[in-house]
This record gives structure tokens, C-alpha cells and sequence, in this order.
């Protein structure tokens, strides 16, 4: 079943083309890795699946229906969005924020029902947040902070999440909080999640699918373990790479 | 070496003008020889050696001036948005000038030059403590700047209406006239211009170090904070020069060596000399041109306004090129437990409040009660003056909380957005247009140009997809926009322009029941409906991202939250004049109190503008007493000083 697919897509700016005719599927149900190099369009991709932008040609169909003829309720009910910088929370409570993630279905005058209740209540247990519902956000650690806005994503009810580098900031022990977070919602809960990383080996180690861009092209697709392989990272990253087994994950590194 | 050739042609172009000028006055065969005694010369003559050749090379001076200035800035600062006025200097200078000629003329005595440069010196002072603490970065120093520049002006205006007899010259002295009698002052430019040169000279090599950064120039061995402090103090020094002979002469400074780097100027040496002499062929031109506009029988416009006019524009070009570094502040403000128990409180002192400064105040006999046998005559007319001074502080609040939460932006409101400045060219517009227009026409009339301000602004940002803190220059540089059409309009000494002025000081007296009615019913309205959409309020600051992603129909919701921001303002402004910076006070005390969700914040915000509208009505009325103050002055002298502190407090914007 894919989740999202891309047919044919391109998107310009202004003197540059930053996807060139992408065509993709993403399966459903998996955790997966959209790498590739810096300027290799990993978020702009993002954003064409998330609706926050539409392509100057081609499709982006999301299960089945093309992104514009789904009504933005409708969708944010189904796909959450998390882009890579996440704006500052002035004074906000945690609960508060995971409350935000609501907004899709009560609206901006609905009363929260029990419904919502249990829901922003279930996604801060998920999160292992419990203890910390009354924290400023602002005061939370950078771990903390992502998870919790990973349990907005979640109160918001949504099926599928897109992660844009949600790690960019954090240490060893706060990416492997975070993602080993995603991945445990994934396979426990049946979401699907598409994560841009540059971490090969923690993709290696939290991913199961691998969609792999290079100058807006489409570069490589397919389970992780076949994209660690060094002809193929060569491609991707333009640099030769060693990959040496390790377990249960192989590992790799550049030799140059 | 085509940057040259392209000075080379606007002086030529600049030669025929002038050429073609000077032979439509005097023939040529008849042009009088250097020093030729006054006495043997015919009028037109006359005409021509005293008033019109040192008119054309005052402007070239006084251009160079500016451009040099502008670009000694901009390399030290390595910001392409700064200007003598864009960093508050010329302001501060006028400051000085109007206090120094309307409090303290025996200061003149010694020259306009020092009294200029001593206020000069303290704005560039200030801005640089704020620029300091964010590390020079590009355009929180820009804010800074215009910010306080836009205070200096407006303390100034407040000045200069309190003392209405003196208005006619220093309206016409703001404007940056350069009409002259006599060469005294091009001897006194050029001088200026000739220092300015050598002390650019002889810093020119740790200015090009400065080009890498300060930290690259430290350890290079230049000593950042001297030279950064020198160079500063020559621009200050130049352009309070040109305050003191011309009066102000807007973004000359930031468009020379804009123009200069467009055309292909990279070595700070190169910028410094084309940006001078493109400075001066700038002014050269566009002074020609207001000469030719006069002969022709149109209006005699000073040529600071024009060049004003010039400003707005260009910074909104010249945004998306600057670095984008913000220092963003996390200095979340401690949040209060109970927020419904504060607003409560808040609006049992304001209702007090209220009713104190019904009957109490200044009688003619120092201050007390107001006789209880008089309280049937006057309670009633106060009461509707101070519902309406209430209603439209209240009215502006929300505005402002408005725009906070739209551009996530705690130092966004009306007054810094260029949303009254709009509202004022909507005025002025009506005030042109419809003979005889009535307080609804104008009210309608201002309320669509804050909207429209508005709507330029959010277009300009849109496309550029700028962050926060550009959104506020952006306003900035169309509240310059406006003011600077405001300036012309002036200028052209029509009747209609005393009209918008004496409104752009704002006053409680011309108000009616009905308009007191009316605006609070507004204000109770827009109050109304931001409570209701506190949700969608709170989510919007966190960016267009979390907002779509959320599923906000974000671009129909910001355009009706403009709109009502716009509204608000325009009916707020009829009453209280532009510039209160009410809407930027009460949101921030708001905040400071610890209101930060949405909904108690819209409220908290909406009753302080109401409790600081109704103090400066108070103030306005027993300050002067037994005269009343234009309400919207005295707003702004409580808020000016509040504000400094506000952003000396501060770290980043």
C-alpha cells in the first residue's frame, strides 16, 4: 500500500529548480529515511508531501487522493507536519501545547470534548511525558522539547508523521530518544513516519525503507539494508564509503 | 571599468541640466565673473550668483556628505541598511535642534552644528548600547534605529505642536529645504566634506578588515570596538553636519552606496568614493528637478522630503539581502498561575481609576475634588471624553496584541508597523479628496489606509518570506513611506496640510456622544471577537508550518485578523492621532504581567490601553491647565521614555 505517491514532480524558485521530475512511492506502515546530501531537496520534498507547498508540475497524491483536493482539516487530521526549526512557545505549558494538536478537530470555538481529553492525555502517556504536563516548554530540554512536540503530533490523532530533521540539534542520547520514540509509534501503533536524517547509522538503526535524492533527482529507493552498500552511498553522498558489519546493524563511515 | 562610466554619465547628465538651467535664467554672454561686487550686478544676475549656483553646489555637498556617511556606516556596521536616518541619528539631531530653538534659543548662540551633533551622538549612543547587546546584527540594529528615530520625530512633533507659533520655519527646516542667499554655508559643507574625506582615508585599511567580520578583524589585530566607535563618530559627525545646514535629508545615505555596490563597486575604498560621489549626483539630480518643477509654476518642495520618499521603498528592496541573523531572545516571561484572577483586578483598578480622574484633577485652585455642585455640568462631558480616549486606547491595544501573536513578534504594533502611518495617508487623503468630510468619511479613510499599509506590508513579507524580525522593518519602512508623503504634502504649504497636522497630535475635544458611542461599541466588538478567536490566536505564532499543518486556513484568517487590526486602528486614530505607541505599551505590559495565553493576554492588553488611553487623557487635561493637550502628544511623551527603557531592557528584538 503507498502512502504517499509523487509522480513526475518539479519545483522551481526563482533561477533554480530545486526538484527535477521526482517520481516516488512511499510505502505505508514503515518508518522511512528521505537522505541525502545538503541542497539535495530532503525538505523541500517535505514540505510538497506535507501541502505546505505545491509543486510547479506533477502530483502529490496522499493514500490515494492528490494533496489539493483533500480539505485542510480533513488532513491535518490524517498527516502531522514537523518542520525543522521549531518556533519558540512563549509561556506555554506542555499540556497546552500537546492541546494545540486538537485544534483539527474542535476547531477554533469547539469546547474540548472527552474525546480530545483522552486523546492529549494518551499521546503525553506515549511520549513518556506524564511528569512533566506542567513544564514551561520553554524550560524543557532539547529532547524533551522535540518529544513534546511529537506528542502534539500525536494528539493530533494523525496516521502518518513527517519528521524534518528532528534531530538536527540534539545529542547521542537525545537522538536515540527521540527517534527510538518514533519508531516504537510506528510499530506498535501501525503509523507510518518519514523522517529526513543525515545520521547514516542512526537511519540504519531506526528506519526500514530508505529514499535516497541527489541534485533533485531520485537517487535511490528501497529497504535500508540494501542502500548500505558502497557503490551506493558513493552515489548519494559522492564520496567513497566503507561499510563494516556490526551488530545487529551494519555501520558505515567515508574512507576519504 | 563600468562603474565609473556610470558616474561619469549622471555627472554629465547632472552638467547639462544644470547648463540648461542657468541659461534659461541668465543668458550665458551675461553670466557674472567670480567675484564680481554685488553692487554692479542686475537682478536676475544677482538672483543667479547668490541664490541659484549655491543652491546647485549645496546639493552636490551636502549629497557627497550624506553618501559618504551612509557608506562609512554601512562598512563598519557591515549592514547595507544603514543610513544616518535609518540608524535615528538625523532624528536625534532634529530632536536637538527643535528642543534647543523652542526651550533653549540662547543655545543656538554657539551654532546649530554642536547642538545637532550633541544630539546626534546621544541617539547613535543608545542605538549602539541596543546594537551592542545583539551583536551588531544587521537588522535588530536597523529596529533599533528606526525605532528610536521614529520616538525622537514624534517627541519632536509633540514639541514642536505645543508651541504652535514657532511651527511654520521649523516645518520648513524638518523638510530639508536647500534654497540659500549667500555661499557662507558651502564653504562650511565643503570643509565638512574635506575632513570627512581624509578621516575615511586614513581608516580605509582596518574598515576593509572590518568587511570579514569583527571576530576575523580581532584577530587580525584591529581594535574592533575603537575603530567601530571612530568610524561611527565621523558618520555621526557628517551627517549631524547636514542636519544643522539643510535640516533632514532622508536615505540619500542608504541609496548611494546601494547604488554604488549595484553598479558593481566591491572594495570598501570603491564603495566610499562612488557612494560619495553617486550621493552627490543623486541629490544634484533630484534637485535640479524640484528647481525645474518651481520655474515651471508647480510647488517649491524642499528636496529632503523628496528624497524621503525614496526610503521606504528601497528598504523593502534591499531586505531579503541582508543577513539574517536574529539573536533570538528566550526570554520567556514568567507566566502567572491565576490569569483570569488578574484580569480581573485589572479592570476593577481601571473602572476606578476611571472614576477618579472623572472628578478628580487640576481646579482652579491647585488640585482636589471637582465641587459637587458643578458635577451635573461637567461629569457628563468628561465622562464622554473619557469613554472615548478609553475605547480607542483599548481599541489600539488590541490592534496590537493582534499583530504580537500574527508576527510572533513582541515588538510589533501599529504605530511601529507603519499600519498609522497608513492610517494618516488614508486621512489625508479623505481630507484632499471630499470637501468638507464629515468624522465618518475620515474615519473610513484612515481605517483603509492602515489597511492598505497593511496589506503592502504583508505582501512585501510574503514574497520574500522573511522571519519575524524583518516583518518589522518592512513596517518601518512604510511607516517612513508615509511620513515622508506627509512631509511633501506639507511642504506644499497648502491649508488642507495644517488640517492633518493638527491631527496628527490627536485630541479628545472634538469628540461627539455619538463617536464616543460608537468607538466603544467597536472596541467592545473587536474585544469580542479576539476572545473568540483566542485559539486560532494562539496558534498562528508558531508559524505558518505548525499552523497548515494544524489544518488553519491560514491566509483567510490573517487576512480578516488584518483587517480587523486595520479597522481598529483607523477609528482608534480619528481620535487619538498616529503615533501613541499605546498599541505597542499595552500588549507588552500585558505580557510582563505574566498574561501570556492568548485569550488573557487579548484581555489584559485591551483594558491597560484603556487605563493608559484614560491616564493621558487625565494628564492631557490637568497638565496645561486650564487648557487641554492634544491627547495623542501626551501619550507619546508617557510612552517615549517607557518605550527606551522597554528596549534598553531588552536582548535582541
Amino acid at each position: 500500500m503507498t502512502l504517499f505517491s509523487l509522480s513526475s514532480v518539479q519545483f522551481d524558485v526563482p533561477g533554480r529548480r530545486l526538484i527535477d521530475g521526482l517520481s516516488v512511492d512511499v510505502p505505508e506502515g514503515r518508518v522511512t529515511a528521505l537522505l541525502g546530501r545538503n541542497g539535495s531537496g530532503k525538505s523541500t520534498v517535505m514540505r510538497l508531501m506535507s501541502g505546505q507547498s505545491q509543486p510547479s508540475r506533477g502530483t502529490v497524491s496522499y493514500q490515494g487522493r492528490s494533496l489539493p483536493d483533500w480539505r485542510g482539516r480533513d488532513l491535518a487530521r490524517s498527516l502531522a507536519y514537523l518542520p525543522q526549526v521549531t518556533p519558540s512557545t512563549d509561556g506555554m505549558y506542555l499540556q497546552e501545547l500537546v492541546a494545540l494538536g486538537r485544534y483539527p478537530w474542535c476547531g477554533a470555538l469547539g469546547r474540548l470534548g472527552r474525546d480530545d481529553h483522552a486523546a492529549i492525555d494518551r499521546a503525553i502517556d506515549l511520549c513518556g511525558m506524564a511528569g512533566l504536563r506542567d513544564r514551561d516548554v520553554s524550560t524543557l530540554s532539547g529532547g524533551e522539547r522535540q518529544r513534546g512536540w511529537i506528542a502534539m503530533m500525536l494528539a493530533q490523532g494523525a496516521r502518518t508523521l513527517l519528521l524534518d530533521e528532528p534531530t538536527s540539534a540534539l545529542d547521542v542520547a537525545h537522538q536515540v530518544e527521540v527517534l527510538g520514540l518514533v519508531q516504537t509509534m510506528c510499530h506498535t501503533q501501525g503509523l507510518s513516519a518519514v523522517i529526513v536524517m543525515h545520521d547514516l547509522n542512526m537511519a540504519a538503526r531506526f528506519c526500514d525503507y530508505a529514499i535516497a535524492l541527489a541534485h533533485g533527482k531520485l537517487c535511490f529507493q528501497g529497504p535500508m539494508e540494501q542502500l548500505l552498500r558502497p557503490p551506493i552511498l558513493h552515489q548519494i553522498y559522492g564520496l567513497p564509503m566503507q561499510v563494516v558489519t556490526g551488530h545487529p546493524h551494519p555501520l558505515t563511515y567515508p574512507i576519504a | 571599468m563600468t562603474l565609473w562610466r556610470y558616474v561619469g554619465l549622471g555627472a554629465m547628465i547632472w552638467c547639462l541640466g544644470a547648463m540648461w538651467m542657468a541659461q534659461a535664467m541668465v543668458p550665458i554672454p551675461d553670466w557674472p565673473r567670480p567675484l564680481t561686487p554685488a553692487a554692479q550686478l542686475s537682478l536676475d544676475q544677482l538672483r543667479f550668483a547668490f541664490g541659484f549656483a549655491p543652491r546647485l553646489v549645496l546639493a552636490l555637498l551636502v549629497g557627497a556628505v550624506l553618501g559618504l556617511s551612509g557608506a562609512l556606516m554601512q562598512a563598519v556596521l557591515r549592514n547595507p541598511l544603514a543610513d544616518p536616518t535609518t540608524l535615528g541619528v538625523a532624528g536625534g539631531a532634529q530632536l536637538a535642534l527643535v528642543c534647543a530653538t523652542i526651550l533653549m534659543p540662547d543655545v543656538l548662540l554657539w551654532g546649530r552644528g554642536p547642538v545637532a551633533f550633541a544630539g546626534a551622538a546621544l541617539t547613535t549612543g543608545i542605538v549602539m548600547i541596543l546594537a551592542a547587546r545583539q551583536g551588531f546584527a544587521p537588522v535588530g540594529v536597523t529596529i533599533a534605529g528606526m525605532l528610536i528615530g521614529l520616538l525622537a520625530g514624534a517627541v519632536s512633533t509633540a514639541v514642536t505642536l505645543s508651541q504652535g507659533h514657532y511651527l511654520l520655519s521649523l516645518v520648513l527646516w524638518t523638510g530639508g529645504s536647500l534654497v540659500r542667499e549667500d555661499w557662507s554655508g558651502i564653504w562650511r559643507m565643503g570643509a565638512v566634506l574635506a575632513c570627512g574625506a581624509i578621516g575615511a582615508r586614513l581608516m580605509l585599511r582596518p574598515i576593509a578588515v572590518m568587511a570579514l567580520g569583527s571576530q576575523t578583524a580581532v584577530a587580525l589585530g584591529v581594535p574592533v570596538a575603537w575603530l567601530r566607535a571612530g568610524v561611527l563618530l565621523l558618520a555621526v559627525w557628517l551627517s549631524a553636519s547636514v542636519s544643522a545646514e539643510v535640516g533632514l535629508v532622508g536615505f540619500v545615505g542608504l541609496a548611494a552606496p546601494a547604488m554604488a555596490r549595484r553598479l558593481g563597486a566591491r572594495r570598501p575604498g570603491q564603495i566610499l568614493l562612488a557612494g560619495a560621489c553617486i550621493g552627490a549626483l543623486l541629490l544634484g539630480v533630484i534637485d535640479l528637478a524640484l528647481i525645474a518643477v518651481a520655474r515651471g509654476g508647480g510647488p517649491a518642495l524642499p528636496s529632503g522630503a523628496m528624497t524621503g520618499l525614496l526610503g521606504g521603498p528601497l528598504m523593502l528592496l534591499l531586505l531579503p539581502k541582508v543577513r539574517a541573523a536574529i539573536v533570538q531572545s528566550h526570554s520567556a516571561p514568567h507566566r502567572r498561575e491565576r490569569a483570569d484572577l488578574c484580569v480581573f483586578w485589572l479592570i476593577c483598578a481601571g473602572v476606578a481609576l476611571a472614576a477618579i480622574t472623572l472628578v478628580w484633577g487640576r481646579v482652579p485652585l491647585g488640585w482636589g475634588m471637582l465641587p459637587t455642585q458643578l458635577w451635573p455640568q461637567i461629569v457628563p462631558l468628561r465622562a464622554i471624553g473619557l469613554l472615548a480616549a478609553g475605547a480607542s486606547g483599548a481599541l489600539l491595544a488590541s490592534a496590537g496584541a493582534v499583530l504580537q501573536r500574527l508576527t510572533a513578534n513582541p515588538m510589533a504594533a501599529p504605530e511601529v508597523l507603519g499600519v498609522t502611518g497608513g492610517a494618516s495617508l488614508g486621512y489625508a487623503a479623505v481630507v484632499w479628496l471630499v470637501p468638507a468630510p464629515g468624522p465618518i468619511a475620515l474615519a473610513l479613510g484612515a481605517g483603509v489606509g492602515a489597511a492598505c499599509a497593511l496589506a503592502v506590508l504583508l505582501i512585501c513579507v510574503a514574497r520574500a518570506d522573511l522571519g519575524a524580525a524583518r516583518v518589522l522593518l518592512a513596517g518601518l519602512a512604510v511607516g517612513a513611506f508615509s511620513s515622508a508623503v506627509l512631509a511633501v504634502m506639507t511642504a506644499t504649504g497648502d491649508p488642507r496640510a495644517w488640517t492633518v497636522l493638527g491631527w496628527l497630535s490627536g485630541s479628545a475635544a472634538r469628540v461627539t456622544q455619538t463617536g464616543a458611542v460608537a468607538l466603544c461599541a467597536l472596541a467592545l466588538l473587536v474585544l469580542g471577537v479576539l476572545i473568540l478567536a483566542r485559539r486560532v490566536l494562539e496558534i498562528l505564532p508558531l508559524g505558518t508550518g505548525i499552523a497548515q499543518g494544524l489544518g488553519l486556513r491560514g491566509a483567510r484568517l490573517r487576512i480578516g485578523l488584518i483587517l480587523l487590526a486595520g479597522l481598529a486602528t483607523g477609528a482608534a486614530s480619528v481620535l487619538v492621532g498616529p503615533v501613541s505607541f499605546v498599541g505597542l505599551m499595552a500588549p507588552h505590559i500585558a505580557r510582563s504581567l505574566g498574561l501570556v495565553r492568548a485569550g488573557s493576554f487579548v484581555a489584559g492588553a485591551w483594558i491597560l490601553g484603556a487605563v493608559l488611553m484614560v491616564l493621558a487623557a487625565w494628564g492631557a487635561r490637568s497638565m496645561t491647565y486650564p487648557y487641554d493637550l492634544p491627547l495623542g502628544l501626551f501619550a507619546t511623551l508617557i510612552g517615549a521614555p517607557w518605550l527606551m527603557i522597554a528596549l534598553l531592557r531588552r536582548r535582541g528584538l
